[in-house]
């Protein structure tokens, strides 16, 4: 019997679909999460300095590339009495490369937990509004939508500002800029999932709407919140340095990258490019790694 | 019925593809001949790869697959091994292909008249303008009305069956020596599928031209093929004339598909004497208010039906018919405009929200599409759960045997409780549904189309189990189908639609030996049996019903199908027809029925 019925429909289209090919793309994508990841957790404990305490070395340069061998020969052996800085230190004399490491812990907390919160807030309006249609629910998503059309970064700007500078507040005010892109993504999830034919079945099978939501519905429409999540904690990374560079974010002398930045960057016209340049390059990487995981788990769920 | 010069020879034809490590041979080792003027038909499971061998005919294989080796001979030359060049000048003006899904083979972007004018010009040297007249001709060739006005319509803008009758234009355009059709009738509905086949068969008779059906219908066969070929795991594995293969199929894969009809052949089935009315609608209607304008599409229209306890009643009908809305409005997945449902003589219409859920333990439906009516993330055996979970509560173990049992009812086996919807094929999936529906006990079921995305071996299975069950238990069945071979084989009785109305009710006996409603008449007419003794194209060509179903936005004052009926007489356009009871336990809605001004020149055209 089984052997007989076996034999289906289906099976014919599947053996024409292609091979999946290895998505190199995405590993990228992983390994540079992965490190930020790490970093988020011993990053403050493996730097050679204390990310908040000054060196007596003041704007101190990073050594060049064929310098390298040398001090790392020299550092080892103990003819240096101090570890070098990697990547030299700042004006005020901190370690750049121990606060570089160290900052992910910061950074990502807040874009995490500002990332979650959104999702949260915004699956469950999206779901609210997608599945139990009526003017109330049409009302919340012009709301949303006149909220998503402010610009994000004066937006977040004017909310600490508001209700001043600390980690809770800058979170809120992610959360409250990243809610709507939730609401609608999960709103046109769920439009679509319910014409399916698995909850017209529910409710024939005489589930209420309530379990039907909450039970089909719901987990069947997470996929595109979820894989938004990559790029959105990428982003609000990006986004809380530039609330700190703008003097509106976390408070020194916290290691976080905007910061860094900004400290950095009056020193740029006297020709010490370090202080800002490695920060800047420690956000467009991370930024860039959890684009590329997103876009590569859409892909991936596209593909089916 | 073998030629001296046959116009296709295939010999150990071999496609396939690799998979890291593996090779993978869907066709391995194909010969078979065609001859001119005959139509050979080439039948098989799905995954057999029929598709793969009707598209290496024409040198092509789709990617990641390679045609790996034999020879294809057109005319002497062996077009697997012809330059690219001389094989796209043979590809459209001597082989013709008709694929599946018709409209989305259209390009949507270009009027038809011009998609045709261009396989016209690739393979003739003419211009633009004689392009178009030759589209003409040769949609007024296949049979479609008004081909001046259809020549600058967009592949939306057509029905179905025009779209498909578009690409056949296409595909003859250049007077092909070689038509391919692959399973081109899939989807379509009996009429047009009947009409459809009848134009490609006279053209090949006319055209001397030869064809290769690819078809897992065995109706299609029957009537429409001089020999068929079945392919079984890549191979041919029996090559007989038509007669030959019906009366005595070989292969035991054959023999097995065709026990099912054989079986069945003889009589109907049987009569119940369960209480009648124990589901019941009167004056059912369902009108769906038209965006933007106060119009209503009149879905449904004064529909009764009655289903005795432990009868299976079929509801047949074209697709628009109204068929399907009538099975939700039953289950209240939608709210009838007017009208009652009554099942053991409780109107369901007038329940509360939560009586209305405890009602459903008592009422089910199986859908059309096994895959998107399961919550896709569950197993099968929180799908089997959740009826339970809703109706009855109660201890988890005693839930979980009872899934069990409600798999084994249906012939699976319970190891697959913890295998996932995409894991399962759509026949096994279907059968989880089946089990779904009954898990309660339910005293009604509506089957809205269960068998129709299934391979026909599969569906047979299908139907004998849902007949199988149906006696077990005592059941009554609303089997909705466009399929009219499976309410034969299933239902004692039939109601059959037209634009929302039921124009003829009666038994399976009576309305498939006997229709008298002249739609009912069409429909069976174009009906294939899979009886190559009584051949479609040997007889003279029944009553077809002219023009296309009415809107049902604006329906027409008097009866329905006075626009096509070919009996029709001024009182029919005026009069609304009443389905009126004609003694013998069957109604019509036509009054020159009634009224015995029709004779029934067709009956007993069909067993």
């Amino acid at each position: 019997m089984s052997s007989e019925i076996k034999d289906d429909l289906l099976e014919e289209t599947a053996y024409v679909s292609p091979v999946r090919k290895a998505d190199w793309l995405m590993r990228v994508g992983v390994f540079i999460v992965a490190l930020v990841v790490v970093l988020a957790i011993f990053g403050p404990y493996i730097g050679p300095y204390d990310p908040t305490r000054t060196t007596i070395r003041i704007a101190f340069p990073p050594p060049g590339l064929t310098e390298i061998p040398g001090l790392l020969l020299d550092w080892i052996s103990g003819k240096l009495d101090y570890p070098p800085h990697w990547m030299g230190t700042d004006a005020n004399g901190y370690d750049i490369y121990s606060r570089v490491i160290a900052a992910p812990r910061t950074d990502l907390k807040i874009a995490l937990l500002a990332n979650i919160l959104s999702l949260i807030v915004g699956v469950f309006f999206g779901l609210l509004a997608g599945y139990w249609r009526n003017w109330g629910t049409e009302f919340l998503i012009r709301v949303s939508d006149v909220l998503q059309s402010f610009p994000v970064f004066i937006m977040a700007m004017v909310l600490v500002a508001l209700a001043g500078r600390s980690s809770t507040n800058i979170i809120i005010a992610l959360a409250l800029v990243y809610t709507p892109i939730y609401i609608r993504l999960t709103r046109a999830e769920v439009l679509s999932q319910t014409s399916r034919g698995f909850v017209e079945a529910a409710r024939a099978m005489g589930n209420s709407e309530l379990s039907i939501a909450l039970r089909h519905v719901l987990p069947n429409s997470l996929t595109p919140a979820l894989i938004q999540s990559s790029v959105t904690i990428g982003f609000a990374i990006l986004l809380t340095a530039g609330l700190s560079f703008v003097g509106a974010g976390v408070r020194p002398p916290t290691p976080e990258w905007g910061l860094m930045i900004s400290t950095g960057a009056n020193q740029i016209v006297l020709g010490e490019w370090w202080p800002s340049v490695f920060p800047g390059l420690a956000i467009s990487l991370t930024v860039f790694g959890f684009a590329v995981l997103g876009n590569a788990l859409e892909r991936r769920y596209e593909k089916g | 019925m073998k030629r001296d010069n046959p116009i296709l020879r295939v010999r150990d034809l071999k496609v396939g593809y690799e998979v890291p490590g593996d090779l993978i041979v869907p066709v391995d080792g194909v010969s078979f001949d065609l001859n001119p003027r005959e139509v050979v038909g080439l039948v098989g499971d799905a995954g057999s790869g029929k598709s793969t061998t009707a598209l290496a005919l024409m040198g092509m294989a789709r990617p990641p697959g390679k045609i790996l080796g034999g020879k294809v001979e057109f005319d002497g030359r062996d077009l697997l091994t012809l330059p690219d060049a001389e094989i796209r000048a043979i590809r459209g003006r001597d082989i013709g292909i008709i694929v599946q899904n018709p409209r989305a083979a259209l390009n949507p972007m270009l009027r038809v008249g011009r998609q045709i004018g261009h396989a016209y010009r690739a393979h003739n040297d003419v211009t633009a303008a004689a392009a178009r007249m030759q589209a003409v001709e040769m949609l007024r060739f296949v049979g479609i009305n008004d081909p001046e006005r259809r020549v600058e319509a967009y592949a939306h803008e057509l029905s179905g069956g025009m779209a498909q009758r578009a690409l056949i234009a296409m595909a003859l355009s250049s007077a092909p020596r070689l038509l391919i059709a692959d399973e081109p009738t899939s989807g379509l509905d009996v009429t047009i599928q009947a009409q459809f086949l009848d134009e490609m068969w006279q053209t090949v008779q006319k055209t001397g031209s030869a064809m290769l059906l690819v078809s897992q219908e065995l109706g299609v066969i029957a009537n429409f093929c001089d020999r068929v070929l079945v392919l079984h795991k890549g191979r041919i594995v029996e090559d007989a004339p038509v007669r030959k293969f019906f009366a005595e199929p070989q292969h035991p894969y054959s023999k097995e598909v065709l026990r099912f009809y054989q079986e069945r052949a003889s009589g109907f089935p049987l009569q119940v004497s369960g209480k009648p009315g124990f589901l019941q609608t009167k004056q059912l209607t369902k009108h769906f208010p038209l965006r933007g304008s106060d119009k209503v599409v009149q879905a449904v229209d004064k529909v009764t039906i009655s289903v005795a306890k432990g009868e299976a009643v079929g509801l047949v009908g074209e697709s628009g018919s109204g068929k399907t809305t009538v099975g939700r409005c039953l289950m209240r997945l939608e709210h009838p405009t007017a009208g009652a449902v009554t099942l053991d003589g409780q109107d369901i219409t007038e329940l509360g929200a939560t009586e209305m859920r405890r009602m459903r333990s008592r009422m089910q439906i199986v859908f059309q599409d096994p895959f998107d009516s399961v919550n896709p993330r569950w197993t099968v055996a929180n799908i089997l759960d959740e009826p339970l979970r809703v109706h009855e509560g109660g201890n988890k173990a005693a839930r979980k045997q009872r899934a069990v049992d409600a798999l084994k009812q249906v012939d699976l086996d319970p190891s697959m409780m913890m295998a996932k919807p995409r894991d399962l094929g759509a026949s096994t999936l279907q059968r989880v549904n089946i089990a779904r529906a009954l898990i309660c006990n339910p005293d009604f079921v509506v089957l809205d189309e269960p068998t129709s995305v299934l391979a026909p071996r599969a569906r047979n299975s299908l139907i004998a189990l849902l007949a199988r069950l149906q006696k077990e238990l005592g059941i009554s069945y609303l089997f909705i189908s466009h399929d009219l071979t499976t309410v034969r084989y299933l239902c004692q009785r039939v109601a059959v639609m037209y634009l929302g109305q039921i124009v003829e009710e009666g038994s399976v006996e009576q309305v498939f030996t006997a229709p008298q409603h002249p739609y009912s008449k069409a429909l069976l007419s174009a009906h294939l049996m899979p009886d190559p003794t009584r051949r479609r194209v040997d007889n003279p060509a029944l009553a077809a019903l002219e023009g296309e179903i009415p809107s049902p936005i604006d329906v027409p004052k008097g009866c329905y199908l006075a626009s096509r009926c070919p009996h029709v007489v001024d009182n029919c356009r005026a009069n609304l027809q009443v389905l009126t009871d004609l003694g013998d336990d069957r109604a019509v809605r036509c009054e020159r029925v009634v009224n015995k001004e029709i004779t029934n020149e067709n009956a007993a055209a069909h067993d």
